[in-house]
């Protein structure tokens, strides 16, 4: 009877689940019910493996993503440590400027392709929120990118690239729109509670501190030793929760465990 | 309100029944059918079973372990995890909601 059941399903089916299939049927006597169950769970699965194909590779596509935005992060947060890390230590020194720029322009990609990836992943279910939060910070980005450009290009600094704006400060707009928008991005994953909330708290703490750094600095509002203590605490929490999110993306998406520990057998 | 495990159509239910078996551990078809119909009463088809099994599996949600002998145990996902426990807060909510209407405190 139970051999006879089993024939019913689809070949792939059954490849994938008739043995441990088998042995939940032998379990207890077969009633009408079951029988009717497995009747129509039989046809469904006929139907519903017809647009299994694409289904399978939509969800090969969402874990990809997901993946690479999570790796992006990790990158991005150990690359956002080196470069602002070597700002505070040398205070903006020219020696280091060139190198530091190289690794905060990859640093800044890396962000925007871990922005797009993990907010792929929370937009299933959040899109506007989501996509709302994903738009200051990758615009900043772009914008960012933008002056960067226009500086390595030209070698000045000073030259007006965009509305009067020098390239300097529109990299330097677009650095402090990230921060900023990244703070976003935090926020709104911590309302998501999709990836970790430890994680978006650490990078929306860094965005606020950012925020505080930059205005007590034109404000004169922090005193000159205390701004680099400030400034590395805000680099750590802004590296640390890049990485943090990507790490958690990547427990998220992880692959399948072939541990059956705690099972209930 | 909005459905939090989306795209299952009629095996909804049973997949909302099976992440709450699977939410305290890992366990096996039959341990899960057993778990359902002693929670609900109800008793959960082994048909109805491995349909909302495979799509859940398929969504991520849960992940198959390795058998033992022919019993293939099941986990819960970290997206598994989360989706049910916001489909959970809503049901709590919409609980709450039509208990008030009724002037019922809950719990």
């Amino acid at each position: 009877m139970i051999a006879l059941l089993l024939r019913l399903y689809p070949a792939a089916w059954r490849a994938r689940y008739a043995d441990e299939f088998a042995s939940v049927l032998e379990e207890r006597p077969l009633g009408p019910f079951d029988v009717a169950d497995v009747l129509l769970s039989a046809l469904d699965a006929h139907l519903h493996l017809r647009g299994l194909g694409a289904a399978s590779q939509s969800q090969k596509g969402f874990v990809m993503s997901q993946r690479i935005g999570g790796y992006a992060a990790i990158v991005a947060g150990i690359l956002w440590l080196i470069a602002l890390g070597a700002q505070v230590i040398n205070n903006g020194a020219a020696a280091v400027m060139p190198w530091m720029f190289f690794v905060m322009v990859i640093a800044i990609i890396l962000t925007l392709i871990a922005l797009t990836g993990l907010s792929a992943f929370q937009a299933r279910r959040y899109p506007a929120l989501t996509w709302a939060a994903f738009a200051v910070p990758a615009a900043s980005a772009v914008v960012a990118l933008v002056g960067f450009a226009a500086i390595a290009a030209t070698g000045d600094t000073d030259r007006p690239l965009i509305a009067g704006f020098s390239s300097w400060a529109v990299m330097m707009i677009g650095m402090l729109g990230l921060f900023v928008g990244s703070g976003l991005f935090a926020l709104v994953t911590w309302r998501v509670r999709t990836l970790s909330r430890a994680a978006a708290a650490v990078l929306g703490f860094g965005a606020i501190t950012m925020i505080a750094a930059v205005a007590g600095e034109f404000a004169g509002l922090v005193p000159s030793t205390f701004g680099p203590v400030l400034m590395s605490v805000t680099f750590l929490a802004f590296s640390g929760g890049w990485a943090g999110l990507g790490i958690s993306a990547l427990r998220v998406s992880g692959p399948v465990s072939t541990t059956p520990e705690g099972a209930s057998l | 309100m909005e459905p939090r495990i989306p795209d299952l159509g009629r095996f909804a239910e049973p997949a909302l029944l099976i992440l709450v078996s699977l939410s305290d551990g890992p366990k096996h078809g039959y341990a899960i059918m057993t778990d359902v119909e002693a929670g609900t009463g109800r008793p959960l088809g082994p048909g109805t079973l491995y349909a909302a099994l495979a799509r859940l599996e398929e969504r991520g949600m849960i992940e198959a372990l390795v058998p033992v002998d022919r019993r293939r145990p099941y986990r819960l996902t970290a997206v598994g995890e989360t989706m049910l426990a916001e489909q959970l807060r809503d049901l709590a909510k919409f609980a709450d909601l039509g208990l008030r209407r009724l002037g019922r405190s809950p719990g």
